[in-house]
């Protein structure tokens, strides 16, 4: 186990007893720097310093080297789905034409984020440039709340599984207002199909996961994990659930086979069709990010967090919420497009009831007694 | 010493009044709908300030999360000419 905040507290500490080591040497000369120095060291602005290094290590990980190993794996996964050998972009300085292709999408970013920026003539300037940064913070800020141990957590909250609920929840409406400010057919019609996919589809999740709550007794998700350890992973009792669960994130994150919002043959590329540059990536990014968060909730509420045997925590964590991914990508990939009607029956008149059954199940279980 | 709660409750007031105040003077009525979630999601940080979570979260899970988002779906399936110009 990592214990983040000690980590955090520890580089702080290093970092500001410098500072203060230097400021404290010209103190002797100017008095007020000797003052400065002892609040550098005291325990408020420490602890302070140390939460803020706690965010950057969370965003560093997500944003960073999960998200390249995310990218990387979902490109690698369906090229070979496809029979192709995918991206093999070798080191720079090597000149075989062979290699694992890992730093593709670096190369994909850096292009990226040299484009031009324009913006569509008869936009609206403000919210066409304000959606797209909404989604990828509101993408990024659900991590805050998710532990991948009992000690790398940075807000362990008290309704943390609400918490990632409501933060996922705001998406929609930047979608809605993204596609509108385009001021193009396409991405309106898009941006009005994916808000009412996302909103909807948001019914049959928060449902499935009520199961685990009335299981585990409590809406703490590290609370979740440690009753999982104390009995049983909450997946094998609650398998309907799960399954609505990966459904419904695939739903709600825009994927293959619920992708009406951009489906590529009618609407160019859904609500995104005017983005370009980096805007577009961000919005790229931020979706394989939610994909990402979807496998982590899926990894704590049924599939038992980080509990296994020798490796530590935060590693079988990695691992678990890396083959829920690789799930979802492979159908993604081998899935034909649904159409609008079966979108609206599937949510409706499968997920749902699915979904209460499996809170029926969960009361069952505790009411005969066995959790 | 400053006291940091009372810094925090002014700025967001601040945030929440001038965004209020554009939810009735924008022009555009999806500007509106836009202050008026921003409006709720301030309201949801205020309540965080006064040390209840719960209430928070599903301040902005329901309102901040719903009702701009039904209220832009109900303005466009209005006309176009009615959804820029709502004084005339």
């Amino acid at each position: 186990m990592i214990d983040l905040y000690g980590i955090s507290y520890g580089i702080g500490k290093w970092f500001m007893g410098i500072i203060a080591a230097i400021l404290d040497f010209f103190g002797q000369w100017i008095q007020p720097f000797q003052g400065l120095a002892d609040w550098l060291m005291r325990w408020e602005t420490l602890n302070v310093l140390a939460i803020t290094i706690q965010v950057v290590i969370v965003f560093l990980f997500v944003s960073i080297i999960n998200l390249f190993i995310i990218m990387w794996i979902e490109r690698k996964m369906y090229a070979r789905l496809h029979t192709r050998r995918g991206i093999m972009l070798p080191l720079p300085f090597r000149k075989v034409q062979k290699g694992t292709g890992f730093l593709q999408n670096l190369a994909d970013g850096m292009k990226l984020i040299q484009k031009e920026n324009i913006t569509p003539k008869n936009a609206d300037k403000w919210m066409y440039h304000i959606a797209p940064a909404i989604i990828a913070t509101t993408s990024i800020l659900v991590f805050v709340a998710i532990p991948l141990s009992e000690t790398f957590v940075v807000a362990n909250l008290e309704g943390g599984l609400i918490f990632v609920f409501a933060i996922l929840a705001i998406a929609p409406f930047a979608v809605l207002v993204g596609g509108w400010a385009s001021n193009n057919k396409f991405t309106l019609i898009g941006g009005m199909r994916g808000a009412a996919q996302m909103l909807s589809y948001e019914i049959p999740l928060i449902l499935a996961a009520v199961g685990v709550i009335l299981l585990a007794g409590s809406l703490n998700l590290v609370d979740i994990v440690i009753a999982q350890q104390q009995t049983i992973w909450f997946g094998i009792p609650l398998i309907l659930g799960l399954l609505v669960f990966l459904v419904a994130i695939v739903a709600e994150v825009e994927r293959l086979p619920f992708d009406i919002p951009e489906a590529e043959a009618e609407l160019v590329e859904g609500w995104a069709t005017e983005y370009g540059g980096m805007r577009f990536g961000l919005i790229f990014v931020a979706k394989w990010v939610r994909t990402y968060a979807g496998a982590a909730l899926i990894t704590i509420l049924f599939l038992g967090g980080w509990s296994g045997p020798i490796l530590p925590g935060e590693i079988w964590f990695i691992i678990k919420s890396y083959i829920v991914f690789i799930i979802i990508v492979w159908t993604t990939w081998s899935l034909p497009r649904t159409r609008m009607d079966q979108v609206l029956e599937i949510g409706w008149k499968r997920l749902l009831p699915a979904a209460l059954i499996s809170i029926a199940i969960a009361a069952a279980l505790k009411w005969v007694g066995w959790f | 010493m400053v006291e940091w709660d009372l810094f925090f409750f002014i700025a967001l007031s601040v945030v929440e009044v001038v965004a209020s105040i554009l939810v009735i003077a924008s022009k555009k009525l999806v500007h509106s709908a836009f202050w008026l979630a921003i409006t709720l999601i301030t309201m949801g940080a205020i309540y965080i300030l006064l040390r209840s979570e719960f209430i928070a979260v599903v301040q902005i899970l329901v309102y901040a999360g719903a009702v701009p988002v039904l209220f832009v779906f109900g303005i466009m399936l209005t006309r176009r000419k009615m959804m820029e110009e709502p004084n005339e």
